[in-house]
């Protein structure tokens, strides 16, 4: 089943003769569980997508369905509750706040929902230690390294249990041990917890870990590739690439 | 690569059967899944290094069942295998396919140089997803090895797809450079004049 279904999702920067269309009609959908890679050149409109998709910007035609809500006309109030809610952000520089510990900075987005402290601080644990965390707790950003202050960063995307997680060059603040660390943790997320992830990235390696690449050129999705399921002929393909190594 | 090399290191390790041979190769390439080779292949190499004289059978006379056979490795065997370890390993990384493919794509004018392009990207990535999931399901603990095998097709694979970009953002200049075209000389004996 779908979670997300985009249909001829357009958006134009600019009026006249300086519009640019950012997204040209688009049309994709992500099954619940699955985790899609956006992948193009610099200015193909995939930060754009990824930012209609999060109802952090409104399109100029088409329409996003996510969980069988539809987020045409929402006004700014019925947005942020939407993305409080169904939706997590994970950011390329982590976006914590410097002064809270790791589980004050998961517990955040469900302390602003109305969750007591108490019932907050639990649910923050029990998604740190998911993420394997359990014994930095209460480290500040500054204590933990790069590849720690993204896991909290997801850990903070899942606390409020949205069904997808949306997330943005994840990995382009990190080293490349690091970066394979997040990329299986989104992997997690998704075939382990049921999460349908979409996540932007121009990392080659770290878009191989998901279920399906879509490739957007001048706003324009220009191919799809799935990566998983093809079980034979993806061995023997990678057997032959190392016989000729 | 000949699998000559590698079955000289295993019998220089300790003397072996034939099977065990095939079975050491393949543990040390990853399983069968990552390079097999077949027994006869096995067989026939064993014969090449006899005829060297870079190994030799344990029993002699030697056993009248082939796959009861042990090997040892000889003085000249050692000598071969120290070259070998002394010499670079020559990659092919310019006798290329996929680049063939691609400049006869743009010359005929059939089909969209584009499109071969991402055919080929799309497969890269198809291999990319498997070696990463082989990779996780690696013990890092027993595995090492493997995982080192796999960390080497993914840095090819990744660099292959970086080109594949590189290829794609200038393939209007390349098409507008004439590819070059073979100097055309008379063949077969000068005609007569009349």
């Amino acid at each position: 089943m779908s979670l997300i279904k985009v249909e001829n999702l357009t958006k134009v920067y600019g009026k006249g003769a300086t519009a640019v269309t950012a997204l040209d009609h688009v049309n994709l959908s992500v099954a619940a569980g699955e985790f899609v890679a956006i992948m193009g050149p610099s200015g193909c409109g995939k930060s754009t997508l990824l930012h209609l998709l999060g109802g952090l910007d409104h399109a100029t035609e088409g329409h996003v369905v996510i969980n069988d809500a539809s987020l045409d006309g929402l006004d700014d109030q019925k947005l942020t509750e939407l993305r409080r809610r169904k939706i997590g952000f994970v950011f390329q520089f982590f976006n914590l706040i410097p002064v809270l510990t790791a589980a004050e900075n998961v517990a955040l987005p469900i302390t602003l929902d109305g969750k007591g402290a108490k019932e907050a601080r639990a649910k923050a644990e029990e998604w740190l230690k998911k993420v394997g965390l359990g014994d930095r707790m209460n480290a500040r950003p500054d204590q933990l390294s790069g590849g720690q202050q993204q896991r909290v960063a997801v850990a903070r995307a899942l606390v409020a249990e949205p069904a997808l997680i949306l997330a943005d060059e994840p990995t382009g603040n990190l080293d490349t041990r690091s970066s394979d660390d997040i990329a299986g943790l989104l992997r997690q997320v998704a075939n382990e917890w049921g999460r349908s992830v979409v996540m932007v990235t121009h990392d080659p390696r770290i878009a191989a870990y998901a279920d399906r690449i879509i490739f957007l050129k001048d706003g324009l999705v220009v191919d799809e590739t799935r990566l998983s399921g093809s079980g034979d002929e993806s061995t023997r393909a990678v057997k032959e690439k190392m016989e000729t190594l | 690569m000949s699998v000559r090399y590698a079955i000289l290191g295993l019998l220089a390790q300790h003397p072996r059967h034939g099977y065990e041979l095939r079975n050491a190769f393949e543990a040390v390439v990853g399983g069968e899944q990552t390079w097999s080779v077949k027994p006869a292949q096995v067989y026939a190499t064993l014969e090449r290094l006899l005829e060297a004289g870079w190994i030799a059978e344990e029993m002699d006379p030697p056993d009248p069942h082939p796959d009861k056979r042990v090997y040892a490795i000889l003085p000249e065997g050692q000598q071969a295998l120290g070259e070998w370890f002394r010499s670079p390993v020559e990659p092919e990384h310019e006798r290329d396919e996929f680049f063939v493919k691609l400049m006869i794509s743009i010359v005929t004018g059939t089909v969209d140089p584009r499109r071969v392009i991402q055919v080929q990207r799309s497969y890269l990535y198809r291999q990319m997803h498997l070696a990463t999931t082989r990779r996780e399901g690696c013990n890092p603990h027993t595995e090492l090895a493997q995982i080192l095998l796999f960390d080497k097709t993914l840095m090819h694979l990744e660099a292959d797809l970086r080109w594949l970009d590189i290829t794609e953002t200038r393939l209007e200049e390349v098409k507008h450079q004439p590819i070059p075209e073979p100097e055309i000389r008379p063949r077969g004996r000068p005609r007569k004049k009349e």
